[in-house]
Parts: C-alpha cells; structure tokens; sequence
C-alpha cells in the first residue's frame, strides 16, 4: 500500500464514510454524550482510542487465526470478545498508570466497549482484502475522528438549543434528532469522493 | 462424527482464546489492582450519599477523595448531617467546620435601571446573551427566574413584581448550589451559616458609575467599613466585603450604608 492509499482510508474514515453520518453507527453515544462539548471531547477522544487499538487487535485476530483456520464466520463474537477484553486491560492499565487520564476517559470507556461503531469499524476492515495491518489501524483511528468530529458538531448545536425559542412539542430530543439529520445530510457532499 | 467436529473445533478455539483473554484479565488485574485508602470507602459511607455536587466534587465519592487527600473542607458539604460530619472528622483527624449558606448578592431589582424592555423567550440565561441582560448594570440581578427553575427545593423565591429580584429562603434552601450554577450573573454566593449580614450588591464599579445604573447598588464610600467595631470590613476593588471570621452580627454596617445594600439574612 501506499501513501495516496493511506490517504484514502483517512479522508474516507473521517468525511465519506463517516461512521456516525453515513453510516449511522455508534448513534447512541452520539446522542446519548453529546450535551455539552467538553464531555463529546472525552467521548470522541476515547472513541479514537479503542477504536484505533481495537481496529489492530481484531485485524490480527482475523488475520492470524480465523482466516488460517477458516471461521470466518465466527469474526462477530471473536472481535467482540476482544474488544471488550482489551477495553478491560485498558481501563485496568490507565487505572494504574494514568490516573489523570483515566479520570478524562475512564467514565467513557465501559460505554463504548460493545459499541456497534467499534465493532463497526472492525467488520469492515475484515471485509477488505488488500488492507494491511497499518492500514487497518490508520482506518480505526480515523474513522474515530470522524465520529468525534460528529459528535462535537452536535454538541455545539445542543448548546445554542438550549437558549433557541423551540416549539414545545420538539423540545429535547426530537429537535436533537432532526439537527442531527440535517448535519448528515451536509456529509451526503462528500457521498462518491473515494 | 464430521457434523460433531465442524462445531466442536471452532468451538474450543473460541473458548481458548476466551479463556486467554480471562487468564490475561484476571492476572492483570491482581498485578495492576490500585490500593484504596480504606477511609476513603468509610467517608463515603458517612456522608449523605445525595449526589448533588454542591461541594463541586463529581458526585460524594469524589468528595471523599478529595477530604481524605486533604483538598476539601468538610464545610463544602451541606447536604451532610452535623453529627455524621464529626464522625467524618474523627475519622480523619480533622475539623468538622461550620456549614455554607447561599445569598444573592444583589438588592437591586426595580431600583436598578433598565436599558431595554426584554420580550424575547426564556430565562436569564438568554437574556444574558442580548448585550448582557436588560439592566444598567453589569452584575444585576435580571430577575427572570434561572435560579428559582434550578432550585429542587423552592427556596429560591421567584423575583416578586415589587422587588424584582429573587431571595433565597433560608428554612427550605439545602445549600447543594443548583441555583449559584445557573445565575449567570453569578451574583448567588457562599456565606458561613451563621453570618447574619451580607453585602447585596456586586457591582464592582466606581460610584458614580454604580449610582447612575442603581440606587441600591454599593457606592464603595466605606460608611459600613467605619462604622463597624469589630473591623471585619473591607471595601476591595471598589466592593464592601465582610470577613465572616471577624463579624459579630452586630447589625451596624446594615444602618449606616446610604443605598440600604448590606442586608439581614432572611
């Protein structure tokens, strides 16, 4: 693979692609954690995160022993067996050594671990044949700056809702959907780029 | 015997590498296991355990985190008994200190003058966001209620037609903070729960500045400051405050201020 394939992957996980607007994954956290723009930041950081490592792990996984072994068709319990392992390793790990990290992170990580973006993320890239390790883990980790990048773009809505004069029957979380939708269908521009 | 192998096979490779993983989680988390100060588990048992995140900790077990740190005073927390906060203290080593009341720190309201009728949508909140709120001002109180729809208590009375201001009622208010977090004016702050007077003013203007925006608004002439015996005020950046460690509750300052802003906790 080279450098303009790697550029693909990465303006196709953030923009084309994107997890969250195009392909409608990972929409719980979306709207679950997207109140306030500081705690969709934690979110968003975290998402990266195991979105990157897990994207890695799972490759390898599928790579090295259900592709040799031919189970292919086991690769959604395997990946999610992995992934919420590594998800435990990790928190355990931060715990230990970062605890000011764990305290950005930490309330974020349990949340994502069965989250359908990861698993998401971890699916496609098992569907893709010419994919290497590195690409592979340069695809999880942008595909979740994508989704940080939708998050924060409906946080910085949800807070100028908070003061907009909305009718009574979309306040809250209809008009949170309907935001949400009209910001997705600004990433439709990008639908066909790569 | 093919059929039996085709599930048996895949079978055990995902239970190995299950079982892998929980050897590798169970191993890690012996090695990596973080040591909890066992006072920490026994303040959190002691204290309320109501969550309100008045002492700005996230939640009680942050605050016993930060008490058994040394970062938080035991007074941060109202929500917490007298008696279980001695326990706490004996626990510790430490004092139990006095608990905090809220105030709001402006008397203004009707007094004060307006530079536009508000007939938008909404709170304080957004009324802050139209050229800083409808009063002269700059720390008024706007009157339209953020506090008293933060308050889970009602004891923030809502700003009467007379006054235009709100006040807190001391019988109902728990001091969990909800109603200081969304003035955004930030004029609702902590006093000593014994403190009797409080400056209700927060104007931090020159006087002729304030005079000219409101006619209960502190001038900074400093008539409380010498009237008091016990020198417990100061005026600070144009502003009277009272240091609650040297007030005797003699009520002075309140008659000698011209524009009536010191006031008695109601």
């Amino acid at each position: 693979m080279n450098f303009t394939q790697y550029l693909l992957i990465i303006v196709s996980g953030i923009f084309v692609n994107n997890f969250v607007l195009s392909q409608f994954l990972g929409i719980c956290p979306f709207l679950g954690v997207s109140r306030k723009t500081d705690t969709a930041v934690g979110m968003g950081l975290a998402v990266i995160f195991v979105m990157g490592v897990a994207s890695l792990f799972t490759f390898i996984v599928q790579k090295y022993v259900l592709v040799p072994l031919h189970i292919e068709y086991l690769q959604t319990i395997a990946f999610i067996l992995v992934i919420a392992a590594f998800v435990q390793i990790v928190e355990m790990v931060l715990k230990k050594f970062s605890p000011g990290l764990y305290g950005a992170l930490g309330v974020y990580l349990p949340l994502i671990t069965t989250n359908c973006a990861v698993l998401g993320v971890a699916i496609v890239n098992a569907g893709q044949p010419s994919y290497t390790v590195l690409a592979a883990f340069i695809n999880g980790v942008f595909s979740g700056v994508g989704f940080m990048l939708a998050i924060v773009l409906l946080a910085g809505v949800r807070e100028r809702l908070e003061s907009a004069d909305v009718p009574k029957a979309f306040k809250g979380f209809p008009i949170t959907l309907a935001a949400a939708s009209i910001i997705s269908m600004a990433f439709v521009a990008f639908a066909g780029m790569v | 015997m093919e059929l039996f192998l085709k599930i048996i096979i895949p079978a055990s490779i995902l239970l190995s590498l299950a079982l892998v993983f929980g050897v590798l989680i169970a191993v890690l988390g012996k090695k990596l296991a973080v040591s909890v100060d066992p006072r920490e588990e026994e303040v959190q048992a002691l204290l309320s355990g109501a969550n309100c995140g008045g002492c700005g900790y996230p939640g009680c077990a942050g605050f016993a985190k930060a008490l058994v740190a040394g970062t938080a005073n035991l007074s941060d927390c109202s929500a917490t008994a007298q008696s279980r906060k001695a326990q706490i203290a004996a626990v510790l080593g430490i004092e139990a200190g006095s608990s905090v009341r809220y105030v709001i720190c402006c008397c203004g309201g009707n007094e004060a003058k307006d530079k536009y009728e508000y007939m938008g949508f909404g709170d304080c909140r957004s009324m802050e966001l139209l050229a800083g709120g409808r009063k002269e001002c700059p720390r008024g109180c706007l009157g339209m209620g953020s506090c008293t729809t933060a308050c889970g208590f009602n004891a923030v009375v809502a700003a009467g037609e007379k006054e235009g201001y709100a006040i807190i009622d001391r019988q109902r208010c728990v001091s969990c903070g909800a109603c200081a977090r969304a003035c955004p004016k930030e004029l609702i702050k902590r006093i000593p729960v014994d403190a009797k007077y409080y400056v209700a003013c927060s104007n931090h203007e020159r006087g002729k500045e304030v005079r000219a925006a409101c006619k209960k608004g502190c001038l900074a002439c400093g008539a409380c400051a010498r009237k008091c015996s016990a020198g417990a005020i100061s005026i600070v950046d144009n502003l009277a405050v009272i240091d609650y460690e040297k007030c005797t509750s003699c009520g002075a300052c309140a008659a000698a201020c011209p524009a009536n802003c010191i006031l008695e906790v109601k």
